[in-house]
């Protein structure tokens, strides 16, 4: 069995070392019988490496105990869905699954190509499988998933293993590594076509239409991973805190960034051919952060309380990250030529320069984040001494960017692409404009001080107004011209231009996450000890313990906290936070009791018992508009899904029959 | 020599006052406070205040001692250079903005001010008539399309 397993990683190995050679001595001598069979190795890698994971997995599920990575990372009493999950819980596993991923996505890339874009197809397979030689060399010779324990030269196991770490023992953090991972290794699809197009000098944004449904789609796992993983901290942590520039977070979150950059770039090319060389730059940088993410997770370099797997693998993954860039670096500057803009800037107040504004602001927040993750890093090695760089260093950094970011969010769509008129500068802005002073004169006067909160509530406000103008007004064309009431108006204009009207969601997603971001600015929360029968206080609310308990089952042992909670004497029924201490690896964990509701949630935390074993020490935490996360990420999701509908109008033309397109030129329509 | 006797004498009363107590720091909101500057050595990543571990080795005791301090009547500063003079400067949550990591602060401001500088070099460059080749027409030449196109006008 485990035999099976490392010999499929081996011989998956070999077949990239091959497909790459196949695809680039086929790309470059025009032969076709190279190229196909380099292709049809990727198909072959795929099978290997699912035979190689289904090997891994199911000595999780039976627990076959020999495997030191079943032993170091699954235990008996575990429940099915994180035995399963324990297959990323781990170095080994979770590199396993960064190399099945890959391959998954080479194949799909094959497969949907098989027969378009001829010339750049090799180079393409050529620049996926250079990873993917690359992960398969760890996956072989550096951590490999199929150590076997073994005392002398037989092999033995233990009676039971360490089990997964509980803080992973967690339905939302069982699905973010594979979700943040799907968006981490997608983005090499984007970066495999950007090369590809590079390397042949394709004319025209041939790569750019073909992977802009990757990016999106790769962008909307990033994305998701990224909240999963807030949403985690947040219910598991115990003490509310969704996200604390943490390096590994850091990490997932830089290419994200540069992905955001690079989704609102790709447009001044596909409509005016213009930063074609910054786009290259931008794709490449996503794509080399995505694996620098993998490294500072799996080096632990910068020590974190996620680099749960330490090793030596960090140098393995400087150097392949060094020489991927000295080559993406090559041949950009190499055909500098072939990437000369197309189009001139007319105006400074135009839709271009808001774009060049966004992407400078967003590399801007991740150089500041990239910087602030490193610098104890530089700092230590140019001083000696060990610094921390913390929470209060990024915020003070990025609450500004942040908030000039949404600033641009409302202005930028609204500028007409070559030049706009103070005129309608005036008309577009001046409601919304005067909403968001208004709000914010309101808030002052309600007693609100707090600085980057008044700024970030009048910025909301005045975003989500142009946003929901800009619906209007085209609902109301469209109910004018055929009569539909306005709220199937606004859906049939969202149809028609699914790219333009989906990205204004998602706009409106990441105002809703502000909200939620803003609402910290008012936490409260208190510490107490309390017994059976003691009351505390937060807020509005007033809580008074009732019960204290405490129990075992075969994975852990769990204390609960009953406790009444009333909201200005009315009664709110009771909540139970519970604090679990897991047997096999003898760590402590929070599962704390959340009564989320729109204004604000009220969290409480179970932190352990006093000294002397009578008194639970209770957190009571008050968090407003957290929620407000959560729900602009859902609708952040909904705006990525509608961006990916193709528009409606191109259909309804190939099938009117008024039109009478005929045969060729229909199939065409229909694409 | 004086101070620090004092200080000693109003930590060691301090100490006494609290054996009788088994109060929870945090529930000091100046510790609570003053925690989160700290980090949690622990290997957490949290502050001293929001570390989470059940009888963690680090936060537990630095929370214990924020409190004695808090309660000697010593300030916020005092308590800090304490801390850092126990721990080292990674002990804080953010370094001090002096030294080598004063570019540790400004860095990503440099940066933002390169990149605007580069943007409004591009603005420029962008914004620049596109090239016209050929030699740049003289003067003899204009005046003879200037008298051709009126002559075509009369």
């Amino acid at each position: 069995m485990e035999n099976l397993g490392a010999l499929a990683v081996l011989l998956a190995f070999c077949l990239a070392v091959f497909a790459m050679a196949a695809s680039i001595v086929g790309g470059w001598r025009r032969n076709s019988f190279l190229v196909e069979s380099g292709r049809r190795a990727v198909y072959s890698i795929w099978l290997l490496l699912t035979v190689a994971s289904g090997v891994l997995v199911t000595g999780l599920l039976t627990g076959d105990f020999r495997f030191a990575y079943v032993a170091a990372n699954s235990n008996r009493a575990m429940p099915m869905l994180y035995k399963f999950a324990a297959w990323w819980g781990g170095q080994e596993g979770s590199l396993l699954l960064w190399s099945w991923l890959l391959a998954c996505y080479a194949a799909v890339v094959m497969f949907t190509n098989r027969r378009k874009h001829r010339g750049i197809m090799p180079w393409v397979t050529a620049a996926l499988m250079a990873p993917q030689c690359f992960f398969l060399i760890l996956n072989a010779f550096v951590a490999s998933p199929f150590r076997m324990l073994a005392v002398g030269r037989g092999i033995t196991s233990v009676a039971d293993g360490r089990g997964l770490n509980p803080l992973l023992q967690y339905p939302a953090m069982a699905i973010h590594p594979p979700m943040l991972y799907l968006g981490y290794v997608g983005f090499a699809a984007p970066f495999a076509f950007a090369m590809g197009s590079l390397i042949t000098r394709q004319p025209g944004d041939d790569w750019i239409h073909t992977t802009r449904r990757w990016t999106l789609v790769t962008w909307l796992f990033q994305t998701s991973g990224i909240v999963l993983g807030a949403g985690w901290a947040y219910a598991v942590l115990g003490w509310g805190g969704y996200w604390n520039w943490d390096p590994v977070e850091n990490a997932s979150f830089l290419p994200w960034v540069t992905a955001t950059a690079f989704l609102h770039s790709v447009m001044m090319q596909e409509k005016k051919g213009m930063m074609k060389v910054w786009n290259m730059v931008l794709v490449s940088a996503t794509f080399f952060l995505c694996i620098f993410g993998t490294f500072l997770t799996r080096s632990g370099i910068v020590s974190s309380v996620h680099a749960f797997a330490q090793s030596s693998i960090g140098w393995w993954f400087l150097g392949f990250l060094a020489i991927m860039i000295a080559g993406a670096v090559w041949l950009i500057l190499s055909r500098l030529d072939y990437l000369k803009s197309e189009a001139r800037l007319e105006s400074v107040v135009s839709r271009e320069s808001s774009f060049m504004f966004n992407n400078l602001i967003l590399l801007a927040a991740a150089f500041a984040i990239l910087w602030g993750t490193l610098f104890p890093v530089i700092s230590e090695a140019v001083t000696g001494d060990k610094i921390t760089v913390g929470p209060p260093f990024f915020n003070r950094i990025n609450i500004p960017i942040g908030l000039f970011l949404l600033f641009l969010t409302g202005v930028g769509p609204l500028f007409a692409w070559r030049r706009t008129s103070l005129e309608s500068l005036r008309r577009n802005f001046q409601w919304p404009l005067a909403g968001g002073v208004a709000l914010v004169g309101g808030l002052v006067a309600a007693g609100m001080r707090h600085p980057y909160a008044l700024v970030s509530f009048g910025l909301c406000l005045f975003v989500a107004w142009t946003i929901l103008v800009e619906f209007s007004k085209g609902a109301r064309a469209i109910h004018l011209k055929t009569g539909q009431n306005l709220a199937r108006a606004a859906v049939e204009l969202t149809q028609r231009n699914t790219r333009r009207y989906g990205g204004y969601i998602v706009h409106l997603g990441i105002v809703l996450m502000f909200v939620g971001f803003t609402g910290s600015a008012f936490n409260q929360n208190t510490t107490v000890e309390a017994k059976v029968g003691d009351s505390l206080s937060l807020g509005h609310y007033q809580m008074r313990v009732s019960e204290i308990r405490d129990a075992e089952n075969d994975n852990y042992t769990w204390y609960t906290a009953k406790l009444e909670v009333s909201r200005d004497g009315q009664a709110l029924g009771a909540m139970t936070p519970e604090r679990r201490m897991y047997k096999a690896s003898r760590q402590g964990t929070s599962e704390v009791a959340i009564r989320r509701r729109p204004n604000e949630d009220l969290y409480l935390n179970f932190a352990g018992m006093s000294d002397d074993n009578q008194r639970a020490v209770i957190q009571a935490f008050v968090f407003p508009l957290v929620s407000w996360i959560w729900i602009g990420f859902w609708v952040v999701a909904a705006g990525t899904l509608i961006c990916l509908v193709p528009n409606k109008v191109r259909f309804q033309y190939a099938r009117m029959p008024a039109v009478r397109v005929t045969g060729k030129y229909a199939a065409t329509a229909q694409k | 020599m004086l101070r620090r006797l004092r200080s000693s004498v109003i930590l060691l009363a301090a100490a006494t006052l609290l054996l009788g107590q088994g109060a929870t720091p945090l529930e000091n909101p100046r510790v609570r406070r003053l925690g989160d500057q700290l980090v949690c050595l622990c290997g957490c990543g949290s502050s001293v205040t929001q570390c989470n571990m059940l009888h963690c080795e680090f936060s537990e005791p630095a929370r214990q001692k924020l409190l004695t301090m808090v309660n000697a009547g010593m300030t916020d500063s005092e308590i800090l250079a304490a801390f850092v003079k126990e721990y080292g400067q990674r002990i804080l949550m953010k370094p001090p903005a002096e030294g080598f990591n004063l570019l540790g602060w400004l860095m990503p401001f440099i940066a933002l001010a390169a990149g605007l500088a580069l943007v409004w070099w591009l603005i420029r460059r962008f914004r620049a008539p596109l090239a016209v080749a050929g030699p740049a027409p003289d003067a003899a030449l204009l005046a003879r399309i200037e008298k051709e196109t009126d002559e075509l006008d009369s």
